[in-house]
């Protein structure tokens, strides 16, 4: 394509023979009839005869071309960007007045692919890389386009960590290459590598789930995204430096089309269903005050043994004793009354905590231009509700995008990306118990959550020590606390190029992103969360009283986090085609990079949200926990500027190399100056079989080999050789405070920088004309040296310091094939299907002395390890398999009369596990299908995971079954099957004291938790999306005086196939008692233009 | 040709100015180097705070642990010196942080030729990490080795030692004698380059003059170099000798850190829970005459519940290392040891103290019962009255490893709990974390 248009520089220069015949026409969209403004038309080369000399013309605003061609020409080639080329026969024709009817491309040979840093092609790249349309990929009731990746690209690895609107996809391109690092990729918009938080590692963890965070691709309108392509391999990716280490994805936006204006509005309703609360299986009230009972009636079983209903009724009553000894039976007929009487009320705990809800989402685009200037203008409104009630998401978008030809030679484009992100959700507190998902399968049903005169009924079960109870109810505490964030963001880009007539193009570019985001958690007094609070302020007055230093009133906290970033690229290019055969692309350039990072996070206590006053602590306890610091500012900037360049090579279309290089320099305080600039390079090749003669086939439309081998490189910014302090202020003596320097890390000169070698080898394969299109591709990335923690004597004066001590290998496949099943005019049928496999392997690690889990040499990043069990033994205990002996707890844990098993070294601790498998699928892919049949189309999408371990947190504990809490009915089957039994430290039974002391205080590894019962391997196939489309026939359209009309009705996440994965919503967060469901939605939409 | 001419000129400029685009100097962050900025780091090694004295307390007969307050697992068996398999509540004795801060004063040391600024503040500077790390060393070795003696010191396995930083090297334990050789090198040290004679109040959390001669004193008492501390101890009473004079009325204790009698007030020695959820142990109430000696009323309050508190309260003031009753103790100690002559000086000074603890009737008998014992009876007396003095203050358990090692019996839940005289367990072992990351720690 882009040969094309350095052709094209050079036409006015075309001298002419004297046989020359006229060549005009128009060129229109095959479906919609419209002219297909800038379509290129020429006649090939061969046709010619001559070199550099390619006569053609560019069609204009209404799809018409005309030009003087020579007599003997006989093929004239139309071609422009998203459409099939196709060749037109002149030979000995009338060449004038020709209806040239182009078809949209469904093959991604010749699409041009933008890598942030230059345009190519799929038929001229040497680098892996994929790419997706969006509207291919587009997903109503979707917010941000992370989401939509799931099983779209082979190598991409995208998991959805939540359901909760504006949450964040983890996305992983080629596996895991660091051991505690981000491992996210980069995100580029339109050129511009966008700066923002990581995505927490860990969603199983409830603080990340509970966390409204920003993120920087959540501010992006999917509908104003074109395409999206993802760079895999170290020849696509080096370009970027050392943060694309982890892959790139780059994100290109819509441009204005030159040609009359034309507006588009989408208007879309979605129905998000209420969760399925039963699919946790969680007991009900009868069966949770059997339960009870049960609890009751072991006189073994005496943790909290005071706590749930039953126990407190038999308690008031002094019958707990009798009923322990004589049964329900020997009970009082009033106390047996009041027992039963619990199981009337079943409080749905679902339906308290999650919603159906009907959410919008509206676009509308404005696009046009004419051959100086064209304009895209969009505004978007989005607002989710989420099915947990009060998770709330809205977004407000505004995009506007300008290119001019100041001249012929200069073109100015400006980009402004607006929006805000207002996402809201429940406030909980630093302990577990009260995310409204945990507090769901904990809260027992029997308990109501209002009393016959409306009063808030306080969960009595929700204690903080035996003598505290704050007075948790759910209902109260969505209605006197709030949790929002506000993400304002704007992101803008302005470029210059100036292309010179000898195909030199220049062009500088200049990104602006600022993000501020305000977040305000709101706690009024009549609230858990502030009564929580106020404990930390707990102290003993004179007279020993508990008296408290916060002050009366609620609890406001606000934090304000400003990024800002500029990134101001530079860019020469240079690229022309010698003697018809030899291409040669050359650009060096320049990037210039700043980030600042301003957070200011206030806090106020005593709040009273009538006046929106404050009131001051003035009890000097306060200072001295960083509970009550009222106000914390925290700021930080970086720096950066990189020299890069690329050369490549292409002969006669066969054979092209490429190389790159970039040297990455940063502002890096205190470390060694050796380590300023990192050299960032790769290389590649690839050979078209196709053009070959002797595999020439008309049928053959590519058969591309490719091979490619970079290194990347990375260094420990939080590390210098020098004693770096930070500065604080602190009081030794009272009443004089004075500035500290406190040591920030170990000093350590000898630290290498992080190093990874990528090598990839693939082929392309496209048939018949685009019906069958193959990618696959090999690779295998080492990563040498990489920077972790290690645990080092404390007499240093350190626990830990960084050292480069590991080495992580990944390898894997990746297959894409995309294929044109039926195509007729009527009815076309295509699928797109990607499998990848990713093999990650730690080489070499470090054993940290302290762990009590095995040391992951030789295994995946992710590997899981367990502790082999063998079913039960008579009194509900595991039995514990070691080098294939089954044996009791006793023995396999070593566990001596007198002790409690710690004496366990940890070296013997960690011999305990056994390897069970990897968190990372074995293989990962997505299949396609669209059909069209006349207006009607089809649209479905699915993703799947094959053999994916997965560890669920233990549904209880053996000693520590709380008769307060509810629990999902596997504990009703404890004691058989592989379930643990329920012990008490005086159950009867041989050993049962040691084994109940270990599991319950000596246990310090928590192996409990990694009992091989818990774990899972998983597969499953989740249908994405199913979507069926109408759109009126042109013709009907036009009678409406529009030019498209299109209805659709789609369904997300409507159904998953595969293995069990009872107790919880999704297999997606399987494990995890905290996540919200993904949202299963239903929407219908309208989409309009004219 | 022209133009990529112009274009390499371009790019060479941004080049060379690129250095400077690249140095930012990160707010909040530095590589101390003038001496304020190394006094700042000082500082936040004197910041550092370490419980030691706290958690010993426990272990001494000066506490009543019951197990119905609140906390009790956190020091129930360092309270039965139930070293073995404790709790995992268990408070645990303070190890790393010891050497966190002995990692800033040998970078203070190691740096010491390369600090710029005034020459003076340099050397106080220096002279207070020799002081500081002097300290750490001195307080480590009575934690985890056995008490000096001399004759043994040389073959007794103390504590790992370091002067500069190397996380990659082994570090076995040494033996007694070296650390204290270290110590009084530290302490010389810093004495040759200690310029401030006294702190000024609230800044005497840092060593001067004063506190390193009183920091040499109490080093040779512990190494029973009676001479050397009785010389240091006076020495350091030429400075300062001021007492608290408990006959009259005073506002503020002897052992905060803003009474006439501080030297070095560093150490936090009392905790919240000590005084919240602890009580004075009868033992200790059984040592005071309650008419004549003014420290039980100044000490301890009878609660409601018949159990005593102490006054001296877990609030930021309490802090003390070293105070001026110490130097008159030491010398009373030292010299009772070497006898003779030396019994008047003990004597004397014994009695210098006394005065302004003792009614003036109680003083008188105080001076009649003392004035008739002999040599013997006299340390023994000694002891009693340190134990008097520093009551709660963390000295007690040092005092009891360094004397007598006597036994000590306590109830608890109605059983019985006794550390025997000579007990292995005046020993305390390595705390667990410090063995896992150092396998050359041998548990004592």
């Amino acid at each position: 394509m882009k040969r094309i248009v350095y052709l094209l520089f050079l036409l006015p220069t075309i001298v002419f023979g004297q046989n020359q015949k006229q060549v005009s026409g128009q060129v229109v969209d095959m479906d919609f009839k419209e002219p297909v403004i800038g379509a290129s038309v020429y006649i090939t080369m061969d046709a010619v005869g001559s070199e550099r000399s390619v006569v053609g013309a560019i069609a204009d605003l209404d799809g018409n071309f005309t030009f003087r061609a020579p007599a003997d020409a006989n093929t004239l080639v139309v071609s422009f960007t998203g459409y099939e080329s196709q060749t037109v026969d002149i030979a000995g024709m009338n060449s004038t007045g020709l209806l040239i009817e182009m078809k949209v491309s469904v093959e991604m040979l010749d699409e041009i692919v933008m890598t942030g840093y230059q345009e190519t092609t799929m038929r001229k790249t040497t680098s892996s890389m994929a790419k997706v349309e969006a509207v291919e990929i587009k997903q109503a009731g979707v917010a941000n386009i992370d989401q939509m990746l799931v099983g779209q690209l082979a190598g991409v690895y995208v998991q959805p960590t939540n359901g909760a609107p504006g949450s964040p996809a983890k996305i992983n391109i080629r596996g895991t290459s660091t051991l505690n690092g981000s491992s996210d990729p980069l995100w580029v918009l339109d050129g511009i590598p966008l700066e923002g938080d990581d995505i927490p590692s860990d969603f199983t963890d409830k603080d990340n789930i509970d966390l409204l965070k920003s993120y920087p691709i959540s501010g992006i309108n999917p509908d104003d995204i074109e395409s999206i392509t993802v760079l895999k391999d170290a020849s696509a990716t080096s370009i970027y430096g050392a943060r694309a280490a982890n892959g790139v994805i780059v994100i290109k936006t819509k441009n204005g089309q030159k040609g009359k204006t034309r507006v588009n509005i989408t208007a879309n309703t979605f129905v998000t269903q209420k969760p399925d609360f039963s699919k946790l299986n969680l007991m009900n009230s009868s069966e949770k005050v059997d339960f009870e009972l049960y609890m009751a009636s072991r006189s073994d079983l005496r943790y909290q043994q005071g706590q749930g209903e039953v126990a407190r009724i038999l308690n008031e009553s002094g019958e707990y004793n009798n009923f322990t000894n004589n049964g329900f039976s020997s009970l009082d007929p009033s106390v047996q009354a009041a027992i039963n009487g619990l199981k009337d009320t079943d409080t749905n705990w679902g339906d308290e905590i999650y919603q159906a809800a009907i959410n919008q989402q509206y676009g509308l685009s404005m696009s046009g231009g004419n051959d100086r200037n064209d304009y895209y203008f969009s505004a978007g409104y989005f607002d989710e509700k989420g099915a947990t009630i009060g998770a709330e998401q809205k977004r407000f978008n505004l995009t506007l995008k300008n290119n001019y030809d100041l001249t012929d030679n200069f073109t100015v484009g400006v980009a402004l990306f607006g929006s805000q992100n207002r996402t809201s959700s429940y406030l909980t507190g630093i302990d577990a118990y009260t995310n409204p998902a945990y507090y769901a399968r904990t809260a027992n049903p029997y308990l109501g959550l209002k009393d016959a005169n409306g009063d808030y009924i306080y969960d009595p079960d929700l204690i903080e020590r035996s003598d505290i109870n704050l007075d948790y109810n759910l209902l109260e505490e969505r209605a006197n606390t709030s949790n929002e964030l506000i993400a304002n963001s704007m992101k803008s880009i302005f470029s210059i190029d100036y292309t010179s007539e000898i195909g030199i193009k220049i062009t500088s570019q200049l990104g602006l992103q600022l993000d501020n985001d305000a977040a305000e958690q709101f706690s009024d007094q009549e609230s858990y969360y502030t009564r929580k609070y106020e404990q930390k302020s707990q102290y003993l007055g004179d007279n020993s009283e508990d008296l408290y230093y916060m002050p009366e009133g609620g609890i406001i906290q606000n934090t304000n986090a400003n990024a800002f970033q500029y990134n101001w690229k530079t860019m020469i290019n240079y690229g022309q085609v010698f003697y018809n055969k030899h291409e040669v692309d050359v650009l060096v350039g320049t990037e210039f990079r700043e980030d600042n990072n301003t957070m200011v996070r206030s806090r106020g206590f005593g709040y009273n949200p009538n006046t929106l006053t404050t009131v001051p602590i003035t009890n000097e306890r306060a200072a001295t926990g960083s509970d009550f610091n009222v106000y914390k500012k925290s700021y930080s900037s970086n720096a950066y500027a990189s020299f890069f360049g690329t050369l490549s090579y292409t002969y006669d279309g066969k054979y092209s190399l490429f190389s790159s290089l970039r040297y990455d320099g940063s502002n890096l305080f205190g470390v060694n100056p050796k380590y300023r600039y990192l050299p960032i390079w790769s290389v590649a090749g690839s050979w078209d079989l196709a053009k070959e003669n002797f595999l020439y086939s008309s049928r053959l439309d590519m058969l591309k080999l490719r091979a490619s081998y970079g290194i990347q490189g990375n260094v420990d910014k939080t590390t210098s050789p020098y004693v770096v302090g930070t500065y604080g202020t602190e009081s030794v003596l009272p009443g004089i405070s004075e500035e500290i320097i406190r040591a920030s890390g170990a000093p350590n000169g000898d630290l290498r920088w992080e190093k990874t070698t990528s090598s990839n080898i693939g082929f392309d394969l496209g048939i018949w004309d685009g019906r069958l299109f193959i990618s696959n591709d090999y690779y295998y990335r080492k990563s040498t040296d990489l920077i972790g923690l290690q645990s080092v004597p404390l007499e240093s004066g350190y626990n830990t310091i960084s050292t480069n001590w590991a080495t992580v290998t990944n390898k894997g496949f990746e297959l894409s094939i995309t294929t044109v099943n039926i195509d007729h005019t009527d009815f076309r049928w295509s699928t797109s299907f990607n499998i990848s496999a990713n093999r990650n392997n730690v080489d070499r690690v470090e054993i940290q002395e302290e762990s009590f889990k095995p040391s992951l040499q030789g295994y995946s990043v992710n590997a899981i390890f367990a502790i082999k069990t063998d079913g039960l033994d008579s009194n509900g205990i595991p039995l514990f398999v070691k080098d294939g002996e089954t044996m009791s707890a006793v023995d396999f844990y070593n566990l001596l009369e007198g002790t409690d098993g710690s004496q366990l070294t940890r070296e013997e601790h960690r011999d305990l596990y056994t390897y069970v498998g990897d968190a990372t699928p074995k293989f990962s892919g997505g299949i396609n299908n669209t059909f069209r049949y006349k207006q009607f189309d089809l649209q479905i999408a699915a993703n799947f995971n094959i053999k994916q371990t997965v560890k669920r947190n233990a549904p209880y504990h053996m000693t520590t079954v709380n008769p307060g809490n509810n629990y999902s009915t596997e504990v009703l089957s404890a004691g058989t099957g592989d379930l643990p039994g329920l012990i008490g430290f005086n159950s009867a039974g041989i050993n049962t004291d040691l084994v109940y002391s270990w599991f319950n205080s000596g246990d310090g590894g928590n192996t409990y938790n990694d009992l091989d019962v818990w774990v899972e391997e998983i597969s499953y196939l989740r249908i994405n999306s199913i979507r069926l489309g109408y759109s009126l026939s042109p013709a009907a359209a036009s009678k409406l005086r529009v030019s498209t009309v299109r209805f659709y009705l789609e369904g997300r996440n409507l159904l998953v196939f595969g293995s069990d994965y009872t107790n919880y919503f999704d297999p997606e967060t399987y494990g995890s008692a905290y996540a919200q469901p993904l949202p299963k939605l239903v929407s219908a939409g309208l989409n309009l233009s004219f | 040709m022209k133009r990529i001419a112009q274009i390499i000129l371009i790019f060479s400029v941004m080049l060379s100015a690129c250095e400077n685009y690249l140095d930012i100097e990160p707010i909040g962050q530095v590589i101390p180097k003038s001496v304020d900025e190394f006094r700042s780091f000082l500082t936040a090694a004197y910041d550092t705070e370490i419980q030691h004295k706290v958690v010993t307390t426990y272990r001494t007969d000066e506490l009543l642990l019951e197990s119905n307050r609140e906390r009790f697992d956190f020091y129930k068996d360092i309270y039965v010196w139930n070293d073995v398999n404790p709790g995992l509540d268990t408070r645990v004795f303070p190890y790393a942080t010891f050497y966190t801060i002995i990692f800033y004063t040998n970078h203070v040391i190691g740096s010491a030729d390369d600090i710029t600024g005034d020459s003076e503040e340099i050397d106080q500077l220096v002279g207070e990490a020799h002081a500081l790390r002097a300290l750490q060393y001195f307080d480590l070795v009575n934690l985890y080795a056995k008490p000096y003696d001399a004759a043994t010191a040389a073959s007794d396995e103390g504590v790992p030692v370091t002067t500069e930083y190397d996380a990659k090297r082994d570090y076995p334990r040494a033996p007694v004698s070296e650390v204290y050789k270290l110590i009084i090198s530290d302490i010389e040290q810093a004495e040759g380059l200690l310029n401030v004679e006294q702190q000024p109040e609230g800044y005497n959390y840092r060593f001067s003059v004063l506190a390193i001669k009183s920091l040499k004193a109490r080093v040779y008492l512990y190494q029973k170099e009676w001479q050397k501390a009785v010389d240091a101890a006076q020495e350091a009473m030429a400075i300062k000798s001021d007492l608290m004079d408990l006959n009259q009325a005073q506002t503020v204790m002897a052992s905060e850190y803003n009474s006439v009698e501080s030297i070095l007030a560093l150490n936090t020695v009392t905790s919240f829970d000590m005084i919240e959820y602890a009580s004075v142990s009868p033992e200790l109430i059984a040592q005071y005459d309650q008419t004549t000696d003014l420290r039980y009323a100044n000490y301890f309050t009878l609660n409601s519940d018949n159990k005593y508190k102490s006054n001296k309260t877990s609030a930021d003031n309490f802090k003390c290392t070293l105070r001026t009753s110490d130097l008159y103790l030491i010398i009373a100690e030292a010299s009772a040891h070497l006898g003779g002559a030396s019994l008047t000086q003990s004597r004397e000074a014994l009695y210098a103290l006394t005065q302004n603890r003792y009614t003036p009737d109680g003083w008188e008998d105080y001076k009649l019962r003392v004035g008739s014992l002999d040599q013997m009876g006299l340390t023994d007396e000694i002891l009693s009255e340190r134990q008097r003095e520093f009551a709660l203050e963390g000295q007690r358990w040092n005092d009891l490893r360094r004397t007598t090692q006597q036994r000590i019996d306590k109830t608890l839940d109605g059983e019985t709990y006794v550390l025997e005289q000579n007990d292995e367990r005046y020993v305390i072992p390595f705390p667990q974390d410090a063995i896992i990351n150092n396998p050359d720690l041998q548990s004592n």
